[in-house]
């Protein structure tokens, strides 16, 4: 009996994340479900699945997180991304500790991807104050400019709104001060 | 529709689409609103115009009839129960107040005939003084400020978000007024 080499690197699966594709809609619908009404982009109108798919279309760019079987976790967005060198994140991932983990990991390699992948010198964040915090500790680099009270009943509770924002400044700095 | 002393606020009609274009095409302010400058033709105008919205509503002068402004409610979120308002004055009716009367009427038409909590409106930093004595009076809220958020004419603007909350207007003084001063010009 002969040991067998170990794997090569390559052949390791490891978590990561990759550009999202027209296949992941089916993910990208559940994920919805899951967490519903928190994306609020799909959410705010129903379920309806041609009408999700029509918001899906007016996204400038997404990607798709992945555990190491590479089955998607966690799905981000860029939205909104327009002449104004603004556009909107929004990331959600599967309700379950794992991939809510899985998404804070790797949360600071998809907001380099927006800021390098757009001219973006502001990225907005949107969200409700009981959504996770998939961002990390990258969430405090936010600050919160608009705060809408009660903006929707989630669970039976008026939850409130904020939008945040991230400047490349702020993030550059970010960076620098963990390398 | 509803009426006061100097003003008819009631629902557009396709006859007022030339003034509101022309209100639109003012070369001071056009930059700022919507169309970014680049307003559609005029026989592109419609599909434009209500494009995510709901009910245009215009301001006319109660003794001329013509058209000073109009107001738009958008983007209604029956789910959350909030929708947007966007406000437009003819240039020469700019500081005569008749459509900041209107927005009053506005406010009292949404709440009373939509289900809805909030009203938001988007401000530009230069268009926000008009709603500085409805945030002193506390009928507005401002929820926030988007720094640097629009590009206008080349230079970067802050954008004010503006709040009314259906309970505060309903309780408002500045609305028992406003009723109280319509309903006797009704008797």
């Amino acid at each position: 009996m002969t040991d067998l080499p170990p794997p090569s690197p390559s052949a390791v699966r490891q978590p990561g994340w990759r550009l999202a594709q027209q296949a992941d809609a089916p993910f990208i619908y559940e994920l919805v479900t899951q967490v519903d009404p928190r994306w609020w982009r799909f959410s705010r109108a129903g379920l309806e699945p041609s009408r999700l798919l029509a918001t899906a279309g007016t996204i400038a760019a997404g990607v798709i997180v992945h555990d190491a079987l590479q089955r998607p976790m966690a799905c981000g967005v860029l939205a909104d991304a327009g002449a104004s060198g603004t556009g909107t994140m929004e990331y959600f991932a599967r309700p379950t500790p794992e991939a809510e983990e899985l998404a804070r990991q790797f949360a600071p390699d998809l907001v380099i991807a927006a800021f390098s992948g757009a001219p973006i010198r502001r990225l907005y964040l949107e969200r409700f104050d009981g959504d996770p915090r998939l961002f990390g500790d990258l969430e405090d680099e936010f600050e919160v400019e608009v705060r809408y009270p009660s903006y929707a009943m989630i669970g039976g509770v008026l939850e409130g709104r904020t939008v945040s924002v991230l400047t490349h400044e702020r993030f550059a700095a970010w960076r620098e001060a963990r390398s | 529709m509803i009426t006061t002393s100097r003003i008819v606020f009631r629902p557009v009609l396709p006859s007022d689409y030339p003034r509101l274009y022309e209100i639109e095409s003012d070369p001071e302010t056009a930059l700022t609103w919507r169309y970014r400058g680049e307003l559609p033709p005029l026989d592109a105008y419609e599909p434009a115009l209500w494009q995510q919205t709901q009910q245009i509503m215009v301001v006319a002068g109660r003794q001329s009839g013509a058209v000073v402004g109009y107001l738009q409610l958008h983007d209604l979120d029956l789910r959350a129960g909030h929708a947007w308002f966007s406000l437009y004055s003819g240039p020469e009716h700019r500081g005569s107040g008749l459509v900041m009367e209107g927005l009053m009427a506005f406010c009292e038409w949404a709440f009373g005939e939509w289900p809805i909590r909030w009203l938001y409106a988007h401000s530009f930093e230069h268009n926000v003084g008009a709603f500085e004595s409805g945030l002193r009076r506390g009928e507005a809220v401002r929820l926030g400020v988007l720094r640097d958020r629009m590009l206008v004419d080349g230079e970067l603007t802050d954008v004010h978000v503006i709040g009314i909350e259906r309970e505060s207007w309903m309780q408002s003084p500045l609305r028992r007024r406003f009723n109280t001063l319509r309903h006797r010009l009704e008797r």
